[in-house]
């Protein structure tokens, strides 16, 4: 009987030490990313087959390292998204070298380092196709992985911003954007620019992010109607009131002006309204010219209210 | 015969000079938006050309007409180009005169207008080419302000970014090298020098050393000689770059002792961006570099 029980408890606590071996197995497992395209072997060998490519920036988690002839081999799991297939999950062997973790000595610096490159190389004549994408990838990858580095809130908005700008190609390029109702489009995807705003509250890069989100509520086509430059204008100018810190207030304030200036030229035949319009936008341009004096802004600003005065035409030119 | 030639040319002479004591007296303008010449002011009767933003007007009469100021201009042509003269009357609104009010201020918005219209995908075709022309004429109107200074540079710049996209090899000079004589010790020299060394560089380097270790050196020497340049971190990260490269090709061609000689040089260079320049954005693509030439990553073939 006592030996039964002895079985029994030995038995529980090695059950117990099993199935708490296993969650602290996928523990033990590090974050990381691959700096350069990495080909992915079923074998620590380059001659092995290959099972598909991690792309820069993908998530992995690293399983172990090895030497192998004197070269590094890294044996991970990652997530791969290949052409238009769904993603899925593999495991396999990597070059070593190129897989920095968060273990990785310096690894933030290294992260950011490679998608700025990345994006450079994007900008390039002949660059690598989707390096875009790479920088995208490895900017979130770093604000995942050190939420703390100085770099952190930077990366997020680059990575958000870059997301934004490649949807909205893609959502500006269809034939609903040019309906007049923003609401007639399909919405670009704000969720990586809201946790910027809401992780990184009053940081600039925040108030950058609160600018791009302005693109979701914008009209397509105006068709010479006044109620979107109206529309427009008060929410311009309701940003650079409320961000005067941003490094977009003086834009948003221009922008506001602008479409005020917009509106002088749709009154033409009702004077009232023009001239409201005008003094708004006259308002505007001179809070823009006064408060961001070293600004490019300012300059257009200058000019817009010079084609004001003039009774210059601003709508269409 | 030759008396009379000589005279005929003095003659010329003379004529030419008078013009240029005109034009030196008389008022400079530009126009803001594309305009149309008319053989007389109100605008009516066939038009006598066209005139592009940014055009350098010479201002001969002032007349009102319908209740509007019109300007009698010539329009001069810029050396070098295939421009063409020509006179007749402008709105006055649509010129702006050196001694408007906010003269400078209204150009150089214009200018600045016109560029941000050219990046747009479906901006006005023209739009570089007059962002160009407005910037310069602030630059030459206004030589002395802080406006003038700049202008002189952005229209150098665009001038620069226009010849490379239409293909010119090797790219003219001439706006680059006045932007260095006009304003030297500025940072508007440092940007210029930087720009011409892009004449410097080779074109394919068909895997051979020589070509990365001329580049290297050169961009080393700039990043020397223009410490204080916003371009003086890229320009050593373009060298630690190149001397990285340089180590690949030797270690492909088993040239170990030189191999190790560069990668080392090149660890030297990117270790010194990194310490110089912390809060460049180089920064991190040096710590980058320093990370793959110590893991031995091929740098040649891979992104800049």
């Amino acid at each position: 009987m006592a030996l039964k029980q002895k079985a029994a408890i030995l038995g529980a606590a090695c059950l117990v030490l099993l199935l708490s071996a296993v969650p602290g197995h996928a523990a033990e497992k590090e974050h990381g990313t691959v700096i350069g395209d990495a080909d992915i072997y079923v074998a620590p060998d380059f001659k092995a087959q290959r099972v598909g490519r991690a792309t820069r920036g993908r998530d992995i988690f690293l399983i172990e390292r090895s030497k192998i002839d004197n070269k590094d081999w890294a044996h991970v799991l990652a997530t791969i998204q290949e052409g238009l297939l769904q993603p899925r999950e593999i495991s396999g062997w990597v070059d070593g070298r190129l897989v920095v973790t968060v273990s990785t000595p310096n690894a933030d610096q290294i992260i950011y380092g490679e998608a700025v490159d990345s994006e450079h190389q994007q900008e390039l004549r002949g660059g690598r196709q989707k390096a875009d994408q790479d920088a995208m990838r490895l900017y979130y990858r770093l604000y995942e992985y050190f939420p703390g580095s100085p770099l952190a809130a930077e990366s997020l908005w680059r990575a958000a911003d870059l997301r934004w700008q490649l949807e909205k190609s893609g959502v500006f390029s269809r034939p609903s954007a040019r309906e007049m109702d923003a609401n007639s489009r399909s919405q670009i995807d704000d969720e990586t620019m809201r946790e910027l705003i809401k992780k990184f509250p009053g940081t600039r890069w925040a108030q950058l992010g609160a600018y791009d989100l302005l693109d979701n509520k914008i009209c397509g086509d105006w068709k010479g109607e006044a109620k979107c430059p109206e529309k427009e204008s008060d929410m311009y100018e309701h940003y650079a009131h409320e961000y005067p810190q941003s490094p977009k207030a003086p834009e948003a304030l221009y922008n506001a002006a602008w479409r005020q200036a917009v509106l002088v030229d749709m009154y033409a035949k009702e004077r009232g309204k023009a001239d409201k319009a005008r003094k708004k936008s006259l308002d505007i341009i001179q809070e823009l010219t006064t408060k961001y004096t070293e600004s490019d802004w300012r300059a257009r600003g200058v000019q817009l209210r010079y084609l004001l005065e003039q009774n210059l035409p601003v709508y269409g030119q | 015969m030759n008396a009379r030639r000589l005279l005929y040319r003095l003659a010329l002479a003379v004529i030419g000079l008078a013009l240029t004591c005109a034009a030196a007296d008389r008022e400079h303008a530009t126009p803001i938006r594309e305009l149309v010449l008319a053989p007389q002011p109100g605008g009516s009767g066939q038009s006598v050309a066209q005139v592009e933003r940014g055009r350098d007007l010479l201002i001969l009469a002032r007349s009102s007409a319908g209740n509007e100021m019109w300007l009698q201009v010539t329009v001069l042509a810029q050396p070098g180009t295939r421009q063409q003269e020509a006179t007749g009357w402008a709105p006055a609104k649509l010129a702006i005169a050196m001694s408007s009010p906010n003269a400078a201020d209204i150009i150089f918005g214009a200018a600045v207008d016109s560029e941000i219209e050219a990046e747009k995908p479906k901006g006005r075709r023209s739009a570089p080419d007059d962002a160009q022309r407005l910037y310069q004429r602030v630059a030459q109107f206004f030589p002395d302000t802080d406006s003038g200074r700049e202008a002189l540079w952005r229209a150098a710049d665009i001038q620069w970014q226009l010849d490379r996209a239409r293909g010119k090899k090797p790219i003219d000079e001439t706006a680059m090298q006045n932007v260095i004589r006009k304003l030297p010790g500025t940072r508007y020299a440092d940007l210029a020098a930087y720009a011409l060394l892009e004449n410097q560089l080779c074109g394919d380097w068909k895997g051979q050393a020589a070509c990365p270790a001329q580049e290297a050196e050169i961009y080393e020497r700039y990043a020397r000689e223009h410490p204080r340049s916003p371009k003086a971190a890229e320009a050593l990260y373009n060298a630690a770059w190149r001397t990285g490269v340089i180590a690949d090709i030797y270690r492909v061609r088993n040239n170990k002792e030189q191999s190790e000689a560069s990668h080392n040089r090149a660890l030297a260079l990117a270790q010194e961006l990194a310490n110089q320049f912390p809060q460049a954005e180089w920064k991190y693509r040096a710590e980058t570099l320093i990370y793959k030439m110590q893991k031995n990553i091929p740098l040649y073939g891979t992104s800049e």
